[in-house]
């Protein structure tokens, strides 16, 4: 195998292992709380007690805890997760349909933030000390500092309940038969302030690290080089200093694409957006447990997909990376 | 670079605003769009319990007799008439003619007899104490004969839901495979029928064209969607905005702009409704804080509690405080006005002299009184329910108040699922709850009976003349009398200090007065709209000419000015860059 | 520790002081820092606490979701309580939290950092790969199912903070101390016959303390923040009201729609502000300990 197919291997494997301690992690968190699931899963229903003891058979409770475990792993690979207490309905489907109105909002926050950020980076390291430095890194501070629901509340208040101008929450005109594209204009007119507060808030870590990253391969000899052939500023910046700066940039947005991801519970709560998150803040309040441990498994899981992609394209693009 | 980065963050702005400005309705038919805060535990009747459960079937099954809106007299549903026999014990009903389910099969007195036998065999949920000592017997196939073992009250009241033999006999298997059944046939005889379910989001209902409640004309909606909404603020501000056309469970927090707002009309629905905070009666098998169980801490606590705060601060004056719990929807008549003497109202003083009295002394002196021995804190552990929105804000008044007296109070937060289970269990001291009424007062009288301790009977408790007078106005069919009993083991339970009835809980509902009219408040000038005893308003409400959708020109005007600032920003910022030298290596 | 340890010791504190005070942004945080803990520690003087309890409220004939402009300084809410008083005391609660988490996470990553560093091998191995575990983990769903399953209370809180944000320290510390490993002095004192135990706190810990400093001073944000968060989402202990508390409050009664601003914006501003003061102090402090991140050649 050649190194680079030995470096992706070794990659897989160490996310898949991950994977599993997240598994494993999951099992015996749910052992720890003193309830007895089946029980739970029929509260306030008056199910004979016959009935309840044929399905801890059936979930294999009456086994040893080995066994229990081959059993939960077993299921988890399957897709089953369990039933939410809350809903009654099978975790998978409950995450699954939720799935896609989080994609939308973060991936089109995370890639907003992303660029927004790193150009505004990108500015304030060459244009070191100056206003727009100052100005750009206090602005991304700010936001970076500030509780990002926070910032969604006040936007709300703002523009939805004052101005009027965007709805109060959801993601579509409540009751509406629309199709297609107008649909999708609806969604995006009340994806609009829930994105925007991402956005806002994220952007700061883009900007600081492609700044400080930026200003450290500014003190690099082959910069100086070619600032001595008479290049301009700005295509030094462009062809040289940039590329290399983004190299931990981009192994940064791959890396937040997975963190916003769960980073958005508490946005998607004030926004009332039908999402991952908006899911999680629900389950929290029963605690719906069996919702809670898949929303963590997929949010998990989620990250270390993105850090394997992250780790993936770093060993590609930085031809000095060998082995980690 | 730099102008590709511009243009492309113009481009972005631009296609985001083009959604405020297109965002509009293309629908032609006629809609009823109903918000609530409430999702649905199951849209099959032997299964559900919830109100949210309960309108869409009201929509959807016919029952064979209906009640009046205004005052819930017995009127003609399914069956147009019925006989009494000379015992009072036997009625026969007669069906309408020509009745049809919603798929076209006929309906028949067939039907009404399965469901009567079946409901019995297989004690569905929400049959079961009706049907219960009923028996049934097709004469013919509109004539259905139906008998009560002993004398039944509710009689002639027929109205469990009908449910279509056909569909339901081959789900029918046995007690358990019939709850386990999700109700999404869509079959029904009532005037809107189940056409589309999604869970935590919305229940679609379309026109039933074979509901005799039509009378063969054209059915004035086509359509009901009942929306479920997580956030309150975000149904209140739909309304206001004319997507929806009327909501329930308002906020207190947003009367006031309801008000304000001249196309919206705001009423305060009573139908029975109330909330309560709960002691441990101590008949589970966990028991309460030993304080509890004496009759005196019980009564210090009720007058501990201060009943004109929650009505002025939670329901803004919107309803009155009241001591005794409501049995029925018809609160004028069967709850009784508890006599001044018996009455447990806020009274620090009181409450304290009580608590002296008994010994119950601070002896430590931590602000938490003790037994008289001298041991064992008075500290209440307090459930707070989470689904409910009113249990935070009452579990820290509670706090506040117990504080006052030299109680502590400890919180439990759990959902309601689980707040029942640690009920059935015993292991709590408080909750705050509530209940809903239904018209006959048996509903809620048996729940505090000892056959539903372990199940209903979250008080935990029971008592011998209640149980006694339960019995007798089960079977007590002049009304009159019946109230009197129904009175005096109301006044027993107060006087048991269990419940500290914290106030009633209206349905506060809004709806638009220029979209749909007819409106039909059950019971007449007080009671809700919606989330009714039995769904008056829907085969009456008709569509108000044509619905304009506000809040275009504001768009507008919006799109126009960021469109021209960002179209000048970017000209700037482009012209700025022509003016540099090319670059080139 | 010896005299010219301590000497050693009073002089880099000098240093460090005296640097810092050169920088603006560094003054400035640690300005609104001090505004912040002297609040919460004057609370008291401050503001009744007996404000928070809502039947006192009550007694007092306050009004319900009055406006700073009739009930001044800030307001009340929808229990007629005192936004002020709230704001006040709850400021005690954010910011025991904050630095308790965050000592927290900061013992835990620095006692992994520097064992794992110092002794290296199986260990060092044994131990990173648990540490990668943790960085790969959303920190966020991984503290909330753990708070779930623990309960509402202020040291939970502080458990699950600290036991989710010690990885980056941990890494830190671990880099850190290899570095200083490799510097001969060690050696040459290894080769003395000196202990373990004596190396650690001789030669390691002087000259990692600056760095744990630092990024402790960073760390607080993060605990701040993922308080704040965590109580927002009904995790917080219901009888200490902490900003995110106040926050979750305003959110579930309605403040938004009503536009009760003077509810949710003072909590909001107070975490931003202390949030920032910390960030601005850690940045000073990385400054002065590596000049180059401040830009200068």
């Amino acid at each position: 195998m050649s190194g680079r197919g030995r470096f992706l291997t070794r990659k897989v494997a160490g996310s898949v292992l991950t994977l599993a301690f997240v598994l494993v992690f999951n099992f015996f968190l749910f052992r720890v709380v003193p309830t007895d699931p089946v029980a739970s899963m029929f509260r306030g229903r008056g199910v004979p007690q016959e009935a309840l003891d044929n399905l801890r058979t059936a979930f294999g409770l009456d086994q040893p805890i080995l066994t229990q475990f081959v059993y939960f792993v077993r299921e988890t690979v399957q897709g089953n997760l369990g039933i939410s207490y809350q809903t009654r309905q099978p975790v998978w489907e409950e995450i699954v349909s939720r799935i896609p109105a989080t994609a939308a909002l973060v991936g089109i926050s995370a890639i907003l933030s992303a660029l927004i950020g790193t150009f505004g980076g990108i500015v304030a390291a060459w244009r070191r000390n100056t206003w727009k430095d100052h100005s750009i890194t206090s602005g991304t501070m700010l936001f970076y500092s500030m509780p990002d629901f926070w910032l969604g509340m006040i936007l709300l208040v703002v523009f939805a309940v004052v101005l009027g101008w965007f709805p109060v929450g959801g993601i579509v005109t409540a009751g509406t038969n629309a199709t297609g594209l107008p649909l999708l204009l609806d969604q995006l007119r009340h994806m609009f302030l829930p994105a925007l507060t991402l956005t806002l808030a994220y952007l700061g870590e883009y900007a600081l690290i492609t700044r400080s990253s930026l200003l450290e391969v500014m003190g690099e000899d082959y910069l100086t080089v070619a600032r001595a052939k008479g290049l301009l500023d700005r295509v030094v910046r462009r062809r040289h200093a940039v590329p290399n700066a983004l190299l931990p940039v981009v192994t940064l947005i791959a890396i937040n694409f997975g963190f916003v991801l769960s980073g958005a519970i508490a946005v998607e709560s004030v926004f009332s957006w039908p999402g991952l998150g908006k899911a999680t803040a629900e389950a929290i309040r029963g605690p719906d447990l069996p919702m809670l441990q898949g929303l963590f498994l997929v949010f998990s899981a989620a990250v270390i997909f993105f850090n394997l992609v992250a780790d993936i394209a770093y060993g590609y693009l930085d031809p000095r990376v060998e082995d980690r | 670079m730099r102008r590709v980065l511009v243009l492309l963050a113009v481009a972005v702005f631009i296609a985001s605003l083009v959604p405020i400005a297109l965002a509009q309705e293309e629908d032609d038919s006629v809609v009823l769009r109903i918000g609530d805060t409430q999702n649905w535990s199951s849209l099959n009747p032997t299964a559900g319990f919830l109100f949210a459960d309960y309108e869409v079937w009201n929509m959807h099954y016919g029952t064979l007799t209906n009640k009046a809106a205004d005052d819930f007299e017995v009127i003609p549903g399914l069956a147009e008439s019925w006989e009494a026999s000379d015992d009072g014990l036997t009625y026969t009903y007669t069906l309408r003619e020509g009745l049809t389910w919603s798929d076209g099969e006929p309906l028949t007195s067939d039907d009404v007899v399965w469901n009567i036998t079946t409901a019995n065999e297989q004690a569905w949920a929400n049959h079961y104490a009706t049907t219960i000592n009923l028996t049934a017997v097709a004469i013919d196939e509109r004539t259905v004969e139906i008998t009560s073992s002993v004398p039944d009250p509710k009689l002639p009241a027929m109205d469990f839901y009908l449910l279509p033999k056909h569909i339901w006999e081959p789900i029918a298997t046995d007690d358990v495979a019939v709850t386990e059944y999700d109700g999404l046939d869509g079959v029904g005889s009532g005037p809107f029928v189940l056409s589309e379910y999604r869970d935590q989001q919305s229940a679609t209902l379309v026109a039933n064209p074979s509901f005799y409640g039509w009378e063969g004309e054209d059915p004035p909606i086509d359509e009901v969607i009942l929306q479920y909404f997580a956030n309150p603020d975000a149904m209140v501000a739909a309304l206001l905005q004319g997507e929806l056309d009327v909501i329930n469970n308002v906020p207190i927090a947003s009367v006031a702009s309801l008000e304000d707002d001249p196309d919206i009309q705001f009423i305060v629905g009573e139908q029975g409704s109330f909330g309560e905070i709960a002691l441990n009666g101590g008949l589970a098998e966990g028991q309460p804080h030993p304080a509890l169980l004496d009759l005196t801490v019980r009564q210090a606590i009720s007058h501990g509690v201060d009943r004109q705060a929650i009505v002025d601060d939670l329901w803004l004056g919107l309803v009155e405080p009241q001591d005794a719990i409501n049995a029925a929807a018809d609160v004028s008549k069967w709850t009784p006005e508890i006599p001044e003497e018996n009455r447990l109202r806020y009274d620090v003083n009181r409450a304290n002299q009580l608590l002296d009295e008994g010994g119950y002394l601070d002896t430590d002196d931590d602000g938490i009184r003790e037994m008289p021995d001298g041991t064992n804190p008075i500290v209440l552990r307090h459930g707070v329910n989470t689904d409910g929105d009113l249990a935070q804000p009452i579990a820290e008044l509670f706090q506040g108040w117990m504080a006052e007296i030299g109680i502590g109070v400890e919180f439990s937060s759990q959902d309601a699922d689980q707040l029942f289970e640690t009920i059935v269990a015993g292991d709590y001291d408080t909750f705050f709850w509530g209940w809903g009424m239904f018209v006959d007062p048996d509903y809620m009288l048996v729940n505090l009976t000892e056959s539903e301790l372990g199940n209903y009977n979250d008080a935990n408790w029971t008592d011998p003349r209640y149980e006694e007078l339960y019995l007798q106005q089960k079977v007590e069919t002049d009304e009159a009398t019946r109230i009197e009993m129904v009175h005096e083991m109301l006044n027993i339970f107060h006087d048991s200090a269990i419940y500290i009835v914290t106030s009633p809980e209206p349905e506060l509902q809004a709806y638009r007065t220029d979209t749909f009219e007819g409106w039909v408040r059950q019971p007449a000038d007080i009671g809700p709209v919606i989330m009714t005893q039995t769904g008056a308003s829907y085969p009456l409400l008709q569509p108000i000419g044509a619905e304009a959708e506000g809040g275009d020109d504001v768009n507008w005007v919006l799109i126009g000015g960021i469109a021209a600032v960002v179209v000048i920003g970017g000209v700037l910022i482009a012209t700025r860059r022509r003016g540099t030298a090319d670059e080139r290596e | 520790m010896t005299s010219v340890a301590l000497q050693r010791r009073k002089a880099t504190a000098l240093r460090v002081w005296t640097q810092f005070r050169l920088s603006r942004q560094g003054m400035v945080g640690l300005g609104i820092l001090a505004v912040f803990v002297l609040m919460a520690v004057a609370a008291p003087l401050l503001a009744d606490v007996r404000e928070l309890n809502p039947v006192y409220a009550r007694s007092q004939g306050n009004p319900l979701w009055g406006p700073p402009g009739e009930f001044p300084p800030l307001g009340t809410d929808y229990l007629r309580r005192s936004v002020w008083a709230q704001f006040v005391w709850g400021s005690r609660v954010s910011l025991f939290v904050g630095l308790a988490a965050t000592v927290l996470t900061i013992l835990i990553g620095s006692v992994i950092g520097i064992v794992s560093g110092f002794v290296g091998g199986r260990l060092d191995a044994g131990l990173m790969r648990i540490t990668e575990w943790f960085l790969v983990i959303p920190f966020l769903p991984l503290a909330i199912v753990l708070a779930a399953v623990l309960g509402r209370s202020v040291w939970n809180i502080i458990f699950v903070i600290g036991v989710t944000s010690w990885p980056s320290t941990a890494r830190l510390l671990r880099a850190q101390v290899l570095t200083v490993k490799q510097r001969l002095f060690v050696d040459r004192a290894r080769s003395l016959g000196a202990g373990g135990w004596h190396i650690v706190s001789r030669h390691i810990l002087p000259n990692v303390s600056g760095l744990i400093l630092a990024n402790a001073t960073l760390a607080v944000p993060i605990s701040i923040l993922t308080e704040t968060t965590l109580s927002f989402l009904g995790l917080g202990d219901p009888g200490a009201a902490s900003w995110g508390k106040t926050l979750e409050e305003a959110f579930s009664n309605g403040a938004m729609i009503i536009n009760a601003w003077w509810y949710f914006v003072p909590a909001g501003l107070g975490i931003l502000a202390v949030v920032l003061a910390f960030t601005l102090i850690g940045r000073t402090l990385e400054e002065i300990a590596n000049p180059r991140l401040s830009g200068e050649r």
